[in-house]
């Protein structure tokens, strides 16, 4: 049939033509298939699939042992309850903004210091940059021993004459503590991101701005904060993914104490499903936290359809 | 009354003058020097602690600077519980990890760039979603597939759900759709074949991406805690973080051998960023910085 069909076609030159044009760009279209497939495959199994299994489960009772049990929104009401899930709810939410606006802060102030010209200044950004990619665990039992009641940040503090202070075991400034850790491993790569954006920045805005007489501090309100706008929306909304899902550093670092003053989502999500197998319960609290991240996520989405620009 | 005498008024040596710009460079640099010394110290700190003599630690002054270097920290650190495993174990799994990352990110990042087919656009946004189904959200119906897979406790169970991130597409997609379609279509003329292409048109003209996702494929499963936590219970199969904490949990262990393993597991990471540092840097976007 097939060879019947190819003849046909060579007695039309052009139709032929035509006809291998057509099977060659759907051969092509069928290699960008291809080459997407596998990762199509990875997402529907281990994050869509999932993510849905999460919300079936949440209406559920599972122990792992009998099988799940309905039980309609019983797990949502318990959540609403319970004051130590409420307390983290809130301490989560506190920890993101907290941590995202320092972040955001700290991180354009260190970029605008690289970004001054002055010999050695990406040196420094090197060495900051270490800081990022040090391992977690690392980070945390060094900073838990620096933030000991005898470590070290208390005893560079008494030379500009503080007291002692009980950073991890105090409750209001154990969050702090678990904010000033992160802050410390994520600033210099949201500096990176910046300094990426400030290189890009054209130089006849400031040319145009230095003739008018405009000195540094106006020039960086008028032309610099407006043209990074978008930058720092992104690094905002990075940011708060990336804290949303914050689980070491308290975990690490208080334990989730003193009490439950750094105790946060991700947390309560391993102790509830895997401390005390209460699966569905768990699997509601994740659908609780996906709701935070969905919140940030369109933000992120809106932000991609408009510039169709993806920093790192 | 108050006449000025112009005369009076003597301009600033010229010298004095002449050195503003470097005194105001000089204060920058010292500014830059505390900055940096803010996320530098920290690891100085543990290096040191690593040969600090145990009760040493924890004194009211910290020395900085050990007396008496103890070097056999580090093999007692790694005789007292089976490390050598466990890093063993964290490179498989970290190595495994990067390599699927940087293949699929590259195949899946070129497909999306440079391809268009029926829901092309849709799939972008689904992936760029996934963003917000980290392993600490979906950690116990990722148990449970894993669970279903019958691979708790295996090197697959560990894996399996590290393999691709959409970070990494996103970073592959965005370096290869400002390459001109004319290098692809010339190439196609020419009867190269669609992996040919990807490989030898394509590739080298985003290694920057690449080393970028290189480096951090690889840290962030180097740092994975929470998952390995989940799937893993026996001793063999457990990665560094965890073997460390329970290092520092059990009784006895001098928290001077903590650092040590902290100081061997932080070597990989800057090593792998000292290879790739020029490439990582233009990544980054960093090229044009003096």
């Amino acid at each position: 049939m097939a060879e019947l069909a190819t003849s046909q076609h060579d007695e039309l030159a052009s139709a032929e033509s035509r006809s291998w044009h057509l099977h060659h760009r759907r051969k092509i279209t069928l290699w960008g298939i291809a080459f997407v497939l596998p990762t199509i495959i990875f997402f529907a199994v281990f994050k869509y699939g999932p993510m849905l299994w999460a919300i079936e489960l949440s209406f559920h009772s599972y122990d792992m042992i009998s099988a799940p049990r309905y039980v309609g929104l019983d797990n949502y009401r318990a959540l609403i309850a319970d004051p130590i899930f409420r307390s983290t709810l809130f301490n989560t939410l506190i920890y993101i903004s907290c941590t995202t606006t320092l972040l955001t802060v700290i991180g354009l102030m260190l970029a605008l210091a690289i970004n001054t010209g002055i010999p050695g200044a990406r040196h420094c950004m090197t060495a900051m940059f270490l800081s990022n990619l040090m391992p977690v665990i690392a980070v945390c039992l060094v900073w838990r021993i620096l933030l000991h009641p005898y470590g070290v940040v208390n005893q560079l503090l008494q030379h500009v004459g503080f007291g002692r202070i009980d950073w991890l075991t105090s409750e209001w400034t154990a969050m702090p503590s678990i904010i000033m850790v992160t802050v410390w491993r994520f600033a210099p790569y949201f500096m990176v991101v910046f300094l990426a954006a400030l290189l890009a920045l054209p130089d006849d805005y400031y040319e145009a701005a230095e003739i008018d007489g405009a000195g540094p501090i106006r020039r960086f309100f008028h032309i610099t904060l407006p043209l990074l706008m978008p930058t720092i929306f992104f690094v905002v909304v990075v940011s708060a993914l990336l804290c949303a899902r914050v689980f070491l550093y308290p975990y690490l670092i208080t334990g989730g104490g003193p009490g439950n003053a750094t105790r946060v989502l991700s947390m309560l999500i391993y102790e509830t499903g895997f401390s005390y197998l209460k699966m569905g319960q768990a699997a509601a609290i994740s659908v609780v936290l996906f709701a935070i991240m969905l919140v940030f996520t369109s933000l992120q989405i809106t932000l991609f359809t408009r510039s169709e620009r993806i920093y790192f | 009354m108050a006449v000025i005498d112009e005369t009076d008024w003597t301009p600033p040596p010229p010298s004095l003058r002449r050195y503003l710009p470097t005194l105001r460079r000089l204060i920058g640099l010292l500014l830059l020097i505390v900055l940096t010394a803010m996320f530098l110290l920290p690891i100085v700190w543990m290096l040191m602690m690593s040969f600090q003599a145990g009760e040493k630690m924890f004194q009211l002054r910290t020395e900085w600077i050990p007396t008496v270097w103890h070097f056999e920290n580090y093999p007692n650190a790694l005789s007292r519980a089976p490390f050598a495993q466990y890093f063993l174990n964290s490179g498989i799994v970290s190595v495994v990890v990067m390599i699927t990352n940087v293949v699929f990110c590259t195949l899946a990042g070129y497909g999306l760039a440079k391809f268009r087919f029926p829901g092309s656009s849709v799939l972008l946004l689904l992936i760029l979603s996934t963003m917000m189904l980290p392993l600490e959200v979906t950690l116990v119906p990722t148990f449970l597939v894993v669970h279903k897979f019958d691979w708790i406790n295996t090197y697959q169970g560990i894996v399996a759900p590290l393999l691709i991130d959409a970070f990494g597409i996103f970073l592959m997609r965005q370096s290869m759709i400002s390459i001109p379609k004319d290098f692809i279509e010339a190439a196609r003329i020419d009867g190269a074949g669609e992996l040919r292409i990807l490989l030898q048109i394509i590739l080298p003209q985003c290694l920057p991406a690449l080393s970028v996702l290189a480096i951090f494929s690889f840290r962030d499963s180097w740092d994975q805690f929470l998952w390995p936590l989940t799937v893993v219970s026996v001793d063999e199969l457990r990665t560094f973080p965890l073997g460390l904490v329970q290092f520092g949990e059990d009784y006895g262990n001098p928290p001077t051998e903590q650092m040590v393993i902290a100081v061997l597991a932080t070597i990989p990471v800057f090593l792998l960023f000292a290879i790739l540092q020029r490439s990582v840097n233009k990544g980054f976007g960093l090229s044009g910085l003096k």
